[in-house]
């Protein structure tokens, strides 16, 4: 904590500096407080989530062509973790709190000539046309903490460039350090974990993992990417291109030790995160007075094999592909529209979801919403909105999940909102979100915006 | 006999034909009056304006927005909103050709936006996207000559062929005397009126013409929105490149 309450009074230290440098300094302070509570429907009602969060956004333009911008959270989240009564002398057990360093950087416009702009720091490169699912949206890595906050990504420490030439832009990133997706807490903690398929006659006591990370050098650890933008009959396009690493780290080795005789195992096992290139295209326009969007991603990943170690067994060392070096697509298209009485509706068809990688594991969603304001848009109703998960079309039956999410909005007063809404799952084991159809879950959020 | 019926329809001929000269010319000054209040309101080759917007509900609540708006021509318009905290940096592109882009902060994406959303309101306001839209309207409307009346000339405006807008008919009042369109009543497709815009404390700034304050009343909901100009810079020679993506998110 002492490390995160010295980078939070750096950053302050820095604005403070720019304000004494400038002769008229134009310094902003905003942001929001946020609390978010939830509780699972189902038995006793148990506390799924509890989140107190105050989001700080600094900002200051210390000459005409230069901006700083720094944003930080800081958050008290879960509950209190006293397990004996020593830890009841320690108030970072009762009353956890952290901070996080959710971007800051600066930007220098005009950088050398008028047309191009740079980026240094810790920042957020949002590339994609869909709304909050984008294949192409990989350089900076997902953050599933909140498996219902669709498309939040960490920040990255990087360098960004972008020349303009009229409607066209070029950006191209370099981000040194590697870091991985941040996975789900509470109840979803196992949502999104690598499954075994043991053998006949085994039956898993403990299961053990260890991360290896990219060996700590530019080569291994960088990640670059270059995007290039125009309009093209009145649509705009990209292509991007990504040489970088998947997120998600997979297991490649497996070690299975017998506990007893009777097929008790333990498995203990390695996982890293394979290398890939990523080309990317999408687009977004109109068709008539329907807003559309699509968006795909090709990936190719590098040959990962799995090594099982067996021997203890008397099976000696297996050797399997874990993940192939052929190319997968990802890709998501969809549309909106605003119908003349105000409702507004937004479907998307997803194929491959965020941690799914390699063809055989791609599943396919169809997302949609739909909301309507009331009131002189005091009250914002989302009755419809939710997804369909399909793992397998053949035997959707056995295969699919049905997610609903509605929600309803009020705002009191300017800069104040109060969120009721419900997360529901219906759906088989198999696929990823019916694993989860036993969490439904009801929600309260309150926001104040400064 | 015969000779009183040809020299009657020669005579009706000969009204005929100026009368479909008098009804050419209403129709050519009405384009004129149309194309001059067009010029009028477009006057300046760029406008930076401060706006306060205030949204007075039906039982008189006041919210106050702020917000800045730049205009270069008659067809690109970029508005930032400087206030409430919870809309600070919200920011809306108006390009020609129906082309316009939303910026939204809180998700660091720029996005495009189609024209089904041009009749929805803007951030809460009783403006909708096609309000704010800069456009000339000789571009979109067919104008026709009313009447004159209390020093205004009254058109009725209908939506050229292949125009996307949701108003069915606008009556506008331009002031006889400098061609400022002072107020605007829209119509909805079942030719209801619904909506009405009123330009007030219109003034010379050097040497163009400025309402300091407009008013868009929403007659279903009773709900109004007053925008007030605090402060106006004209031919600042603002550059095209501010009317880009690139300056949408700055």
């Amino acid at each position: 904590m002492k490390i995160n309450y010295l980078i939070f009074m750096a950053v302050i230290l820095l604005i403070l500096g720019f304000s004494v440098l400038n002769a008229e300094p134009s310094i902003d302070l905003n942001g929001y407080f946020q609390t978010d509570n939830r509780m699972l429907i189902k038995d006793d009602h148990n506390f799924s989530w509890h989140e107190y969060r105050l989001d700080i956004q600094l900002e200051a333009y210390p000459s005409d062509k230069t901006h700083f911008f720094s944003e930080v959270w800081l958050r008290t989240i879960g509950k209190s973790n006293i397990q004996a009564s020593s830890d009841l002398s320690d108030k970072e057990k009762i009353v956890s709190s952290n901070l996080y360093f959710k971007e800051a950087y600066l930007d220098i416009y005009g950088f050398l000539c008028k047309d191009l702009d740079v980026r240094i720091g810790r920042q957020r490169i949002t590339w994609g046309t869909a709304d909050k699912l984008n294949p192409t949206d990989n350089l900076n890595p997902d953050d599933l903490e909140d498996m219902w906050d669709f498309g939040r990504h960490l920040s990255s420490d990087g360098l960004q460039a972008t020349y303009y030439l009229g409607d066209y832009e070029l950006s191209a990133v370099y981000i040194p350090k590697f870091t991985p997706t941040v996975l789900p807490g509470g109840v979803w903690a196992t949502a999104l974990s690598p499954s075994f398929d043991l053998p006949t006659g085994l039956v898993l006591r403990n299961y053990s993992d260890q991360i290896i990370m990219p060996e700590n050098n530019l080569k291994a650890q960088s990640i670059i990417g270059t995007k290039f933008s125009g309009n093209l009959f009145n649509y705009d396009l990209s292509v991007s291109y990504i040489y970088g690493r998947d997120y998600l780290p997979l297991i490649n080795k497996a070690k299975f030790t017998p506990v007893d005789a009777f097929g008790t195992i333990d498995i203990s096992a390695e996982m890293i995160f394979p290398r890939m290139h990523i080309a990317g295209f999408d687009l977004a326009g109109a068709l008539g007075n329907i807003g559309i969007w699509a968006e795909t991603a090709v990936f190719f990943p590098e040959e990962i094999m799995l090594s099982t170690d067996l021997s203890e067994l008397g099976l000696g060392i297996q050797e399997s592909v874990a993940l192939e070096n052929e190319p997968y697509i990802k890709y998501v298209f969809g549309g909106d529209y605003t119908f003349t009485n105000g409702i507004y509706i937004n479907v998307q068809y997803l194929h491959g979801f965020i941690h799914e990688c390699g063809t055989d594991s791609l599943e396919d969603y169809l997302m949609f919403g739909l909301e309507k304001k009331f009131f002189e848009d005091k009250l914002k109703i989302m009755p419809l909105n939710g997804g369909l998960e399909i793992k397998d079309f053949n035997d959707f039956k056995e295969n699919y999940a049905v997610i609903y999410t509605p929600e309803i909005t009020y705002y009191p007063y300017d800069n104040v909102e109060l969120i009721l809404g419900t997360h529901i799952i219906d759906g088989k084991e198999s696929s990823t979100f019916g694993k989860m159809n036993d969490s439904d879950d009801l929600y309260f959020k309150a926001k104040v915006s400064f | 006999m015969k000779k009183i019926i040809q020299r009657s329809l020669f005579l009706l001929l000969i009204s005929l034909f100026f009368a479909s000269l008098w009804a050419e010319e209403i129709q050519l000054t009405a384009v004129q009056i149309l194309g001059k209040a067009d010029d009028v309101i477009n006057a300046p080759q760029d406008q930076d304006l401060k706006i306060k917007l205030i949204l007075i509900d039906k039982k008189g609540k006041e919210k106050v927005r702020e917000m800045s708006m730049l205009q270069k021509g008659s067809d690109k318009r970029l508005v930032k909103f400087l206030s409430p905290a919870d809309q600070k940096g919200i920011a809306f592109l108006s390009l020609p050709d129906d082309v316009m882009y939303l910026y939204m902060p809180a998700f660091k994406k720029i996005r495009r936006i189609a024209s089904h959303v041009k009749n929805t309101k803007f951030a809460g306001t009783d403006f909708t996207y096609e309000d704010m839209e800069a456009v000339r309207y000789s571009d979109k409307y067919i104008p026709e000559f009313i009447e004159k009346k209390d020093n205004h000339f009254l058109l009725q405006l209908t939506p050229k062929e292949g125009i996307k807008t949701d108003y069915a008919k606008l009556i506008m009042w331009v002031r006889e005397d400098n061609f400022y369109i002072t107020k605007i009543e829209h119509y909805n497709r079942g030719d209801k009126l619904f909506k009405i815009m009123i330009r007030d404390k219109i003034e010379k700034i050097g040497e163009y013409w400025l309402a300091r304050e407009s008013e868009m009343q929403d007659l279903k909901s009773k709900h109004t929105t007053k925008m007030i100009i605090e402060e106006v810079k004209l031919d600042s020679e603002v550059s095209d490149d501010k009317f880009t993506k690139r300056n949408l998110e700055k």
